[in-house]
Order: C-alpha cells, then sequence, then structure tokens
C-alpha cells in the first residue's frame, strides 16, 4: 500500500504528518520533495541517487523509530532527478517492506504530481487558513485525476475550532483535527512519533484516526 | 530528400548529418478516406533518440520508432535523432491499417502497431510543469569559488572568451582558477553592458554604445553575450554534475591508512 500525504501549500505540516501517519502505519515515510527535503538526512545514498540511477532503493532506508529514505539536499542533485524512475523505486520498497507513505512536495507541478499518480490513497494536510484550504481543493482535484483515493484531511496546527464541515464538504472527504502541539512539531527532529511519545495526547487520536481509514 | 509512397501512405523525409548524429524529419500522409494507423520505423544503425517532453520520450515513440495515426487526408511531420550515418531512406513504413475506433481485435492486428500504454506516472510528468529547478539556481550553487584571486579587469571586450580556445582550455601549469576568473569576468564584463542596454533609455544606451564602438560594436556584443549564455549553461551542467559525484565520494582514508 502506497499513502500519499499531500496538500498543494508549503508549510502546513505535510512532512510532520507523513512522518507520524508513518509510525502509526509501521510504514517506511519517503521524502519525495526532490527540491526542500524537510524529514532527516543520512550519510548514504537517499532519493536523488536512486532517482539519477546511482543507488538501489533498499540501500537508502535509514533506520529508526520509522524507517526513512531521505532526500538529497542539493538543487543540482534534484534537477539530475528522472521522475520516471519513481514508480519502479516506490513499487520496490513497497515489495519489501510492506506499507509505503510518500511526503510530497508543494505545488503541483510534477513532482508533486507523480507521487500521487504511484500511490494508491492519499491524505491531505491543510493548516486551518482559508487558502491552505483553496490549495488542497486543488490538490484534490489533482490527486483525483491521478487517480490516487482521498482518504481524509488532516486540518493541522489547530488553536481554534476549526470550520470542520465546511472543509470536509469543500473536500468530499473525512476531516481529522490536529491541535497544535509542540511534541507534534519537534518529532520529526527528535525522531518520536506522537503516536509512540504522547499515545493519549489530542494529536495521536486525530492521526490514529486518520490512519484507520486507510485501505490496508 | 525523399519520397515514397506505400499502400496508401506518402513519405517524404530529409536527413541531416552533423558530428556523427543524423536528424531525420519526415511528413507521412494518409491518402486514404479511412483513418489509418502507421508504423515508421527507423532504418539507421543506432537507436532513435525520440522528441522529449520534460525528459520522457513523447507518445507513441520506441526504441525503434513511432506509431502515428491519421485522419482520413491528414499529413504528419515527425522527427527523431540518432547517433549513426544517415541511410537512404532513413524511415519506412512498417506497418498500416485501419484505425477501428481505439477498439482493437486481439490477435486480428498487428503487435507492432500498438501505442506503448501511458502510466498515471508518465501522464503526470508530461501534462504537470517541469519539477526541475532552473539551472541559473544550479549554477549559483556550485559556483561560489569563481571570483579568481587576480582579477585583471581591465581587458576589453575581447578577452580570451571569444577565440575558440576558451578559458575551459587550461594552457598553463596551474593556472586553471585564473583563466576561469578571467573568463568569467570578462564574461560579466559583456552580460554588465548587454543588461544597461536592455531596456535602457537613450542616454544610457548612448554611453554603452559609445563604449562598445558604435552600433556594429553592439550587435557583436549581442552575438557574444548569446555565446557566452550557451557555454555558462554548459559549464554549469558539467560543474553541477561534477559537484554531485564529488559530494557523494567517500575515499576510505582511515581504512587505507590501516591497510598501509
Amino acid at each position: 500500500m502506497i499513502l500519499a500525504v499531500a496538500g498543494g501549500k508549503g508549510g502546513v505540516g505535510k512532512t510532520t504528518l507523513a512522518y507520524n501517519v508513518a509510525a502509526a502505519l509501521d510504514a517506511v515515510v519517503v521524502d519525495t520533495d526532490l527540491g526542500m527535503a524537510d524529514l532527516p538526512s543520512g550519510r548514504g545514498p537517499d532519493l536523488h541517487d536512486v532517482l539519477a540511477g546511482r543507488a538501489d532503493p533498499i540501500e537508502t532506508l535509514r533506520s529508526g523509530p520509522v524507517e526513512i529514505v531521505p532526500c538529497g539536499r542539493t538543487l543540482a542533485g534534484a534537477r539530475a532527478c528522472d521522475l520516471t524512475r519513481l514508480e519502479s523505486a516506490i513499487g520496490r520498497i513497497e515489495r519489501e517492506r510492506g506499507t509505503v507513505v510518500l511526503d510530497c512536495p508543494a505545488g503541483r507541478r510534477s513532482d508533486a504530481g507523480v507521487p500521487l499518480a504511484v500511490a494508491d490513497a492519499s491524505v491531505l494536510v491543510a493548516s486551518p487558513r482559508a487558502f491552505a484550504l483553496a490549495d488542497a481543493v486543488r490538490t484534490r482535484e489533482l490527486a483525483r485525476e491521478l487517480d490516487a483515493g482521498l482518504v481524509g484531511c488532516a486540518v493541522n496546527r489547530v488553536v481554534e475550532e476549526p470550520p470542520t464541515e465546511t472543509i470536509a464538504d469543500a473536500l468530499g472527504a473525512p476531516v481529522a483535527v490536529v491541535p497544535a502541539d509542540p511534541r507534534v512539531g519537534r518529532s520529526v527532529e527528535d525522531e518520536r512519533p506522537v503516536v509512540d511519545n504522547a499515545p493519549a495526547s489530542d494529536a495521536a487520536v486525530a492521526i490514529r484516526d486518520i490512519v484507520r481509514r486507510v485501505p490496508r | 530528400m525523399g519520397i515514397r509512397g506505400t499502400a496508401g501512405m506518402d513519405l517524404a523525409w530529409t536527413v541531416e548529418q552533423d558530428g556523427g548524429v543524423s536528424l531525420v524529419r519526415c511528413r507521412v500522409h494518409n491518402d486514404e478516406a479511412v483513418p489509418r494507423r502507421v508504423r515508421l520505423d527507423s532504418r539507421l544503425d543506432g537507436p532513435v533518440l525520440p522528441p522529449r517532453r520534460a525528459g520522457v520520450p513523447e507518445r507513441g515513440w520506441d526504441a525503434g520508432g513511432v506509431v502515428v495515426r491519421l485522419a482520413p487526408s491528414e499529413s504528419r511531420g515527425v522527427g527523431f535523432a540518432a547517433v549513426a550515418d544517415s541511410v537512404e531512406p532513413p524511415v519506412e513504413v512498417c506497418a498500416a491499417e485501419i484505425e477501428t475506433d481505439n477498439a482493437r481485435i486481439p490477435g486480428e492486428s498487428d503487435q507492432s502497431l500498438a501505442v506503448p500504454a501511458e502510466t498515471p506516472p508518465l501522464t503526470a510528468i508530461r501534462t504537470l510543469g517541469d519539477h526541475r529547478p532552473p539551472r541559473e539556481t544550479v549554477t549559483d550553487e556550485t559556483a561560489d569559488g569563481s571570483s579568481g584571486p587576480d582579477t585583471k579587469t581591465d581587458r576589453p571586450d575581447d578577452g580570451d572568451g571569444d577565440a575558440n580556445g576558451d578559458g575551459s582550455e587550461v594552457d598553463g601549469d596551474d593556472a586553471v582558477p585564473t583563466a576561469v576568473g578571467e573568463w568569467l569576468d570578462a564574461v560579466a564584463d559583456r552580460v554588465g553592458r548587454a543588461e544597461r542596454l536592455t531596456d535602457a533609455d537613450l542616454d544610457a544606451a548612448t554611453d554603452v554604445v559609445k563604449e562598445t564602438n558604435g552600433v556594429d560594436g553592439v550587435s557583436d556584443l549581442r552575438r557574444r553575450v548569446e555565446t557566452d549564455a550557451e557555454r555558462l549553461r554548459a559549464v554549469s551542467d558539467r560543474t553541477a554534475a561534477l559537484a554531485a559525484r564529488a559530494e557523494s565520494t567517500d575515499v576510505p582514508i582511515e581504512a587505507l591508512e590501516r591497510l598501509a
């Protein structure tokens, strides 16, 4: 099963959500943000190397509480990526590990589209701001065209009660509210997923709620 | 230039050869009153380099040729390159059949006329914008050591950047950074003048034209700046690739020292 965590806008917390959703799914998380990688990197080969034909996808797996496929940090590396290799690379990791979560880049160019095209299902991340919702709606359209069925939307870093119903209506998918919680914010950097670190927190409950809808 | 008609298909072509690469242009015309599908195969002795968009071959192409669909009396132009000497004719109509409303009866039609299936990732790559960061940004990332130590900037625009053996050719022993620095300075000088001429008002333009030896000098400048842009791109691509390779190396010095 390949799940894309997407959302048109940058900075809404896609990487954090992808990491924590992967933890709850016991999945590998792949940083497919070729130009602005966010997940922790390592010293070994990364997704840039795989998409440039220099490394086997399995070599790039980096162990930890959540297994990560990191992405390179250089623009030259991003330029050298051949997106046509992504499908077979992710397929290989899926065969090896079962479930794969793709942390998608912002925008709606091919680097955002191809992970959606490769995925079986998708989760959208939006912030409670109206413009982030507009981007999420556009990304939903893209996910629909590329056949990555939308299983839900995470409204992230919520401080005040958001208009959940409006968002669910606009996206046509169930909405999970992930409250602003510093433990979620730090979880990627500290490599301590909130579902393990604070299983009773509202954020962990929301993440498990999203994960329950993911077909397996 | 050649022309050939086969079974209601007219085919015309030209081949150009340059530096070991043949560029083939053809035009195929369906003479019949029914839509037809035709396969054109390269006869050149090398793999077909098809037209690409965002790095992906256009639909219908494979390593041997292309399948095109033609409406009644429709003409289509197709072209490709191959690293091979040209032959006559460079292409041939390998199969043609009547197009049947997309529904193809298995076993009844020629397999070579099947258009390769389009996967969702390929569709995404073809239809969405190119993901690659612009070349210019890559240049910034890799060319930070470019301002050479000694900069003799008083050279006029006939610096060593125009002759064929430009700064990339190392003529001194360890003079590489100086040569590269000088070349970049000469280029920066030309680009600076071209920038001042871009959307300039009359006064500013007059100054630059004077500096550049009149209108002839300016037309020369334009040609040179175009060449500069091409060369800078080529250098940037190469340095970026080298930097990526350099970054990914890991010389096991400790292990080697232990073994020594």
